[in-house]
């Protein structure tokens, strides 16, 4: 095999699914590190995002790209709703209770796909598109070009938003301390309510970004979960950038694991990586926290 | 507690019987939740196509109407059994329709169907395995096990010159099936695999596993996969990244779903297999019958299933209502000799079978000519994309 | 009504409940009484299943078989190869803390799912093993219902019987001592480890029993079986339900959510076709959202604990 199939054919559509990860694991990390429990709904919610963007290109006739943005904030309504209705009220029982709780949304989510959309795939817009030869080495398609672009961007305005902005250092306040964060004036309430809504937003573009890349249909997030979460925790937990790298790290596994293992068994990189993490360096990578 | 639950199961299932047990009640058992939920509303429709030409046409066992009892086998053995024991022992249903999956079909068969002694028809489980089950010849099959049609097809290739390719199969009963029996009778015949390999069903990218296969050299692709699913992303991917030339597939691939998605003139090197019967007018007229109804005759097993309930409508006609006779009956309606009898058509069958004439239905699918494990052997053609729908090609031998 | 018709079925629903049933009680000793979040049932379920049918089954071809062992000795050794599997698992993984843990097992359970699909030498690959023996199988069909309904019924009444007494023996003490308050136990000399781990083990020779029943009564396995949601969930739902931490809580939790999984898909029948399909995905729908009723109204379940002793994992500060 030489450099081009190489690059072409392993690296770059694992650098593509990899980055879609990085954006599932940053809304896991993020609901890890400030709500403190396995999102399990995660997977669930990016398929949501992906079907209510594919609604809303279907109902206005919009480029499926303009209706990105109005699918990432009704997915961040949704998630303000299921947190008030599913996990508010558990928030001083146990964290393995909303931890079930969030797999019972999980399902509920993936059923009202279901009943809406129906079980066949379906695809923002037909036909296929080949890629064009940048400086002789990358085939790339403007819908790669523009997820990459898309998730840059949605990182970068993320980590200005932590650093820079009021709000932000209230999040990472209460990542760290809750109750050293209440003490200081953080309100708990408001900053979890935030953190629904941009985990929302994440899953909205995760899923869409999925879709637009291969197709929507309604199991689509259950089977992206676990690589999602084998890359939050690989990456370290509560660390936006450890989500990133995690994100990254998987999707390459994957698309590599194919030179060396039966191709059948591709779902089983992401648990194995889960697993060594798990056992060797529960920190991950980038030393996030053990909750 | 225990009580009050006893309590609570038993009025509810006291107020699940029906009002009037005057109609005559078939099952259909579909994978509607599962891993074949996108197949499985086209079967559905389908199957209750046929329910409505009875119906339509003088109703069975002296006017009667045909009712449907939907069951979601869930194609897993839980659920298949839990809904064949409740088609057989509640609803009392005649016979059945299903299930899709082959692990269902054994688990139902085994420990509900077969100890109760209801007949069962299935339009989709391909597994060699259900030709073994020990089941009184209760079991049967409009759909041919897997080892036909993979041999079919790699007949059907050698004779139009094509000496090498490459296989992708999914790794479940079905792909798996097909991916070894095309192995063998490729190979026994002279023919090349430049690669042969798995894949697994539930990813989004199989850029990497495509890049392996096309590294072969071949320039044709055989995918055993569903163009409901991943096999729709593997042929994309393939097109979109210049991996081989030219697809064939399988009836699993011959789906709509892949033309609205990738679009017809992508689709110009695709040749897919699919079982029908000896002639084509019965295939013609399930075609206009059940486009009319709003369905896609091009689902997959689509065929099958509007197959399974008309044949075990007439074979409930046949045996005048008798459960333990409807195997028999299913038999005498599906074999030569007799009178032929084609789709839709029950007004005449009935009247043949009040006359006590021999008949012999030609399905859709096939002419379903059980033999002793109540499978049907294949009759099968290739197909290509023309318009926007499949056309026959040629007949495979 | 059919009176006939509807005992075969109550009968099928109390064995399937029989066999769920199991699983809860194994769930029990892992969950209930240690706080271990093991949401891998259904890898420990495919083991016992598969072992079972292995050894009890036919030879064939191209798989490893045709020991044609007595069915007794099938369930033993799914059992054993079960608590032998959940050995090195459990030593590896229940140091995690809970949500860890979970994660963890479900990764666990679907290598394990992927291994028996692709390993045609050993498991029969996706075609599954067939021709499995079923204890008074020849029988007619409500005798050989009824026999098997003794079989389950009997293996589970001993399952029970154990269960409880270890509940009140001072292992049982001690599990409990260990689940409410970790630090104060390992500080008072418990092997905590060691422990936690018997706790696994114990629960999960259970899981594969149940697996074995299971093979047994439909004479088949087939990868499709193994299906977390059918088998992990329900199980999960079952216990939280019926009361986390009370045996008989788990066998009534197993009979309540089996008759209404079972029963609403009985209401979803009567519907016209058109809407039936859409119907049963409701199904999923009102199942998370039973688990929603349950964790907010009666979270300690249909039959709570009975000790006074207070929840389940602490949350580390």
């Amino acid at each position: 095999m030489d450099l081009y199939e190489f690059i072409n054919f392993h690296l770059i559509p694992g650098l593509l699914l990899g980055s879609i990860y990085a954006l599932g694991a940053i809304g896991v990390t993020l609901v890890f590190g400030i709500l403190r429990f396995a999102h399990l709904a995660h997977g669930d919610m990016l398929t949501l995002g992906a079907f209510l963007a594919l609604g809303v290109a279907g109902l206005t006739g919009l480029d499926p790209w303009f209706a990105l943005p109005v699918a990432m904030a009704l997915t961040a309504g949704a998630a303000l709703l299921i947190d008030a209705t599913c996990y508010d009220y558990l928030r001083e029982r146990p964290r393995i209770l909303t931890v079930m709780a969030s797999l019972g949304v999980a399902l509920m989510v993936r059923a009202v796909v279901q009943m809406g959309w129906g079980t066949d795939p379906t695809t923002y817009a037909t036909g296929i598109v080949r890629p064009t030869e940048y400086l002789g080495w990358f085939l790339l398609r403007d819908r790669e070009l523009m997820t990459f672009a898309a998730v840059i961007v949605l990182v970068a305005v993320l980590e200005a938003f932590l650093r820079l902005t009021r709000w932000g250092r209230a999040m990472r306040a209460m990542s760290d301390n809750p109750d050293l964060a209440r003490l200081c004036g953080v309100d708990n309430r408001q900053v979890i309510r935030l953190t629904w809504v941009i985990v929302g937003m994440l899953c909205a573009a995760a899923g869409f970004l999925l879709g637009i890349n291969t197709e929507v249909w309604a199991m689509m997030g259950w089977w992206a979960l676990l690589p999602i979460f084998a890359a939050a925790i690989l990456g370290g937990v509560g660390r936006i950038d450890g989500a990133v790298l995690g994100g990254l790290v998987i999707g390459l596994a994957e698309e590599l694991s194919v030179l060396v293992v039966p191709a059948q068994y591709k779902s089983a990189t992401a648990f194995v990586i889960l697993l060594l993490v798990l056992l060797f360096r529960p920190r991950g990578i980038l030393k996030g926290k053990v909750l | 507690m225990i009580r009050k639950t006893l309590l609570v199961a038993a009025t509810a299932a006291a107020l699940a019987q029906p009002a009037v047990a005057q109609d005559a009640r078939i099952g259909l058992l579909f994978g509607i939740s599962g891993a074949i939920s996108a197949m499985s509303p086209t079967m559905v429709e389908a199957a209750r196509l046929a329910i409505e030409q009875v119906n339509a046409q003088g109703g069975i066992l002296g006017g009667r109407t045909l009712v449907p009892v939907l069951g979601d086998s869930g194609c897993n053995p839980q659920n298949a059994t839990d809904a064949a024991s409740k088609a057989v022992n509640i609803d009392r249903v005649l016979a059945i329709v299903g299930p899709s999956c082959s692990g269902a079909v054994l688990a139902a068969a085994n420990s509900v169907t077969v100890p109760a002694g209801v007949t069962i028809v299935s339009p989709s489980s391909t597994s060699p395995q259900v030709t073994k089950l020990a089941d009184k010849d209760l079991v049967f099959r409009t759909v041919p096990s897997d080892a036909y049609q993979g041999a079919a097809l790699a007949r059907a290739l050698l004779a139009r010159g094509v000496r090498t390719v490459a296989v992708t199969y999914l790794a479940n009963d079905y792909g798996t099936g097909l991916g070894e029996s095309f192995k063998a009778e490729f190979e026994a015949h002279g023919g090349k695999l430049a690669a042969y390999q798995a894949h697994d069903g539930a990813k989004a990218s199989y850029r990497s596993e495509l890049s392996r296969l096309a590294r072969s050299g071949a320039d044709t692709l055989v995918i055993f996969d569903y163009g409901d699913g991943t096999g729709l992303t593997i042929l994309r991917q393939a097109l979109e990244n210049g991996f081989f030339r030219n697809f064939v597939g399988a009836d699993g691939m011959k789906s709509e779903a892949m033309i609205r998605a990738i679009g017809a003139k992508n689709l110009g090197t695709l040749l897919v297999s699919a079982p029908v019967g000896a002639g084509d007018a019965a295939l013609e007229i399930f075609r206009r019958d059940f486009t009319a109804r709003g369905g896609n005759p091009d689902g997959i097993f689509a065929t099958t299933s509007y197959d399974a309930a008309f044949l075990l409508a007439l074979a409930i006609e046949h045996a005048g209502g008798d459960r333990s006779k409807i195997a028999a009956s299913l038999r005498a309606v599906a074999t030569a000799p007799g009178e032929p009898v084609l789709p839709g058509e029950w007004a005449k069958a009935k009247k043949l079978i009040a006359e006590g004439r021999d008949i012999d239905y030609k399905g859709a699918a096939g002419d379903h000519e059980f033999d002793a494990h109540g499978d049907v052997p294949g009759t099968y053609a290739l197909f290509r994309i023309a318009g926007d729908t499949f056309e026959a090609v040629t007949r495979m031998e | 009504m059919d009176a006939l018709g509807l005992l075969n079925y109550a009968l099928f629903i109390l064995i399937l409940a029989g066999i769920y049933g199991l699983m809860a009680l194994g769930l029990n000793v892992q969950w209930g009484l240690t706080g271990l979040f093991n949401a891998g049932i259904a890898g420990f379920f495919a083991i016992g299943a598969y072992a079972s049918a292995i050894l009890t089954g036919p030879a064939v071809a191209g798989r490893v078989g045709g020991f044609a062992l007595p069915v007794p000795a099938g369930w033993l050794a799914a059992m054993a190869l079960a608590a032998l599997l959940a050995w090195p698992i459990g030593r590896v993984c229940l140091r995690l803390r809970s949500d860890y843990l979970a994660i963890a097992t479900i990764g666990v359970a679907e290598i394990i799912r992927l291994t028996i699909r692709s390993e045609d030498w050993l498991t029969g690959g996706v075609r599954g093993i067939a021709g499995v023996p079923r204890p008074f199988g020849d029988l007619p069909y409500l005798t050989a219902q009824l026999a098997y309904l003794a079989l389950v019924l009997a293996v589970v009444v001993v399952a029970y019987r154990m269960m409880e007494r270890q509940l009140h023996s001072p292992w049982g003490r001690m599990m409990r001592a260990i689940r409410d308050n970790e630090a104060a136990a390992a500080a008072m000399g418990k092997h905590v480890e060691r422990r936690r781990l018997e706790a696994f083990v114990l629960g999960s020779a259970l899981m594969g029993l149940a697996g074995a029943l299971f093979a047994h009564l439909n004479r088949s396995i087939t990868p499709d079986a193994i299906d977390p949601m059918i088998v992990t969930f329900l199980v999960w739902i079952m216990l939280i339900l019926g009361g986390s931490g009370n045996n008989r809580g788990a066998l009534l939790g197993a009979l309540v959510i089996w008759l209404i999984w079972s029963l609403s898909e009985l209401a979803t029948d009567r519907l016209p076709t058109e809407v039936a399909i859409q119907a049963k995905y409701a199904r999923m729908f009102l199942i998370g959202l039973a688990l929603q009723l349950v964790l907010r109204f009666r979270p300690d379940g249909l039959l709570p604990e009975a000790r006074r002793t207070r929840p389940r994992t602490q949350d580390h500060p």
